[in-house]
């Protein structure tokens, strides 16, 4: 009647005499709603095992929330490294600054969530727009040490001027996105909030790198003098995508000061966040925007269980498996699904023979 | 075309280029030779842009471009190869040169247009049924093939060419040589040609020129190059 085939790559779904083919490779999925809908329906899902398996909906949901946040973080990241050639190693000072400029402005000066949202974004944009003749200047080891120093002189700013930014207490009373008085109801909001975003960032990726613009970017990537040689003005392309996903790193940081109803800097601007992202970066697999979706889940869920399974040992224990995930994943979770033939980042094109 | 004056350009205390002053009319092929550090390479790179001079200026197609950025040459239409294949090496074929084309052209060029280009390139150096091969995994042949097809897609007025031939065997330098003649006469280019296989470059260019220390030695016809004294001193023990 129903009968379930898995073929190398593929799965046949046996329907009485009707034949369904999913390819697992999501490059080729007929429908690639398939995969939105299977994001969109996580919540769902959990509610529905909580009714079988005692577990606590809240913490998980909190986890996938973290989970979204570090994918707010990661594809402006990747699509950074993209189009300037260059790791970022200060996404968690862009969100920082987008933290505080939310922050500030609705504690100051009674911003509503919506307003801080652009604020964060043109502030973030700005402050990059002012970083941004390092992508000129520097690279390797120099832009990364560069990028590095950021969130430490953010971090020694916070700690003198805590009048200001509160230290380690934070910017306590930032209005809550989402204040529906049932808790439960709240974080399924912010989950699909955390989600749209991502969502919107992963769609305008997409669109960018197959674009022309998205061309040039992958040539910068792989060889900056020869994007020269190409006739592409590099400053053109490095010095805006720079500056507009640093704009919207920074909108993570809106997004955690609303959430959790406060903005702690030292919280988010210790490297051990950093990581985090880098590493859900990397797992995504190079230049693999789709990629980090699966590697911010892997992550953060990992991270819970780790932390819940092994207490004081946790970051040790977690660290140690994901360094044991780059060893064994060079390419990353999205590598895992792709031929060698398709190395490359960019579709192939195929032409027509005769 | 292509003017240079007194061009001057110094690593640390030694000059790499030392007062060079060159002039290459429309439609020459001109041999650039000379023994290894004498800055050939280095001449290259401060024509393409990748270097800029301490001193002097360069003039192309009667534009001041000494401080103009290599991207700026290219769309001006000097196009170059390098000694060292610089390919992009994770993309195949096909993409290497449909990319240079679409960041010459912009948004003057449909993708289909450009990928017609692409493929009569490719179709011209015999590279068409490689096209899904990725760079890296080339042979050095036929990298150098795509080098020169990459350059051409460029439509450059002026094709620098860097050591074509390093690598090869006698038989594909052959056929490069004929390859560079053959582009010349068909897309009506300016080709300055630095090579250290004097026997086929000799036979395939026009003049030619020596450079040591940074200066040129000797500038004339093969013939008058190849017997001149400086030139032959420069290259102890080489037979030219």
């Amino acid at each position: 009647m129903v009968r379930l085939e898995a073929r190398r790559g593929r799965v046949i779904i046996h329907f009485y005499s009707r034949k369904f083919e999913w390819i697992i490779e999501p490059r080729y999925w007929k429908n690639p709603f398939i995969g939105l809908i299977i994001w969109l329906l996580i919540p769902p899902i959990i509610l529905a095992i909580s009714q079988i398996v005692p577990i606590s909906v809240l913490s998980i949901l909190s986890t996938l929330i973290f989970a979204n946040i570090l994918c707010i973080l990661a594809i402006p990241l990747t699509l950074q490294i993209i189009g300037t050639g260059r790791v970022n190693f200060g996404p968690h000072f862009f969100a920082a600054i987008g933290g505080y400029t939310s922050a500030l402005l609705s504690k100051n000066f009674g911003f509503s969530p919506l307003a801080t949202l652009p604020a964060s974004f043109a502030f973030g944009s700005l402050i990059a727009l002012g970083l941004s003749p390092i992508t000129i200047i520097s690279r390797g080891l120099y832009f990364v040490l560069i990028t590095l120093l950021l969130p430490f002189i953010l971090l020694e700013i916070a700690y003198w001027q805590s009048e200001i930014f509160g230290a380690e207490t934070g910017i306590p009373g930032v209005p809550m996105l989402f204040d529906t008085g049932n808790i439960f109801q709240d974080v399924i909001l912010y989950f699909y909030l955390s989600l749209a975003i991502a969502l919107v960032y992963l769609l305008i990726s997409d669109r960018i790198l197959r674009s022309r613009y998205g061309f040039m970017m992958g040539v910068i990537n792989e060889d900056e003098e020869v994007a020269e040689t190409y006739g592409i003005n590099t400053t053109k392309i490095k010095i805006p995508t720079f500056t507009l996903t640093s704009g919207a790193m920074a909108i993570a940081g809106w997004f955690i000061a609303h959430y959790y109803g406060s903005f702690t800097g030292p919280a988010w601007l210790y490297p051990s966040f950093l990581i985090l992202i880098l590493l859900t970066t990397t797992l995504g697999g190079k230049g693999a925007i789709y990629g980090v979706v699966i590697s911010a889940y892997v992550i953060a869920t990992l991270r819970e269980i780790t932390r819940v399974a092994f207490g004081e040992l946790s970051i040790v224990v977690l660290f140690l498996i994901l360094l044991l995930l780059l060893y064994f994943l060079p390419e990353g979770f999205w590598g895992l699904y792709r031929k060698k033939r398709y190395r490359e980042y960019f579709p192939t094109i195929k032409i027509r023979r005769g | 075309m292509l003017d240079i004056r007194n061009l001057k350009r110094k690593f640390g205390g030694i000059a790499a280029v030392d007062d060079v002053t060159l002039r290459i009319e429309k439609g020459e092929i001109v041999g650039l030779i000379g023994p290894n550090g004498a800055g050939k390479t280095t001449l290259i790179n401060l024509i393409s842009g990748y270097y800029y001079p301490n001193e002097g200026k360069i003039i192309f197609n009667g534009k001041d471009i000494t401080r103009e950025r290599p991207f700026v040459r290219a769309k001006m239409g000097i196009s170059r190869t390098f000694q060292n294949p610089r390919l992009i090496g994770n993309m195949t074929a096909l993409m290497n040169v449909l990319y240079a084309i679409i960041g010459k052209e912009g948004e003057k060029i449909t993708l289909h247009e450009a990928y017609s280009e692409a493929v009569y390139y490719l179709d011209f150096f015999g590279l068409l049924k490689r096209r899904d091969v990725l760079a890296n995994d080339l042979p050095i042949y036929e990298m150098r093939l795509l080098e020169l097809a990459r350059a051409l897609a460029l439509k450059p007025k002026l094709l620098l060419i860097d050591e074509a031939m390093a690598g090869l065997n006698p038989a594909e330098a052959e056929r490069i040589s004929a390859l560079i003649a053959r582009i010349r006469k068909e897309f009506d280019l300016t080709i300055v040609w630095v090579e250290h296989v004097l026997r086929i470059l000799m036979r395939s260019v026009e003049r030619v020129v020596a450079m040591h220390y940074g200066k040129i030695i000797a500038d004339g016809t093969p013939e008058e190059v190849s017997r001149d004294k400086r030139v032959i001193e420069a290259y102890i023990g080489e037979e030219i």
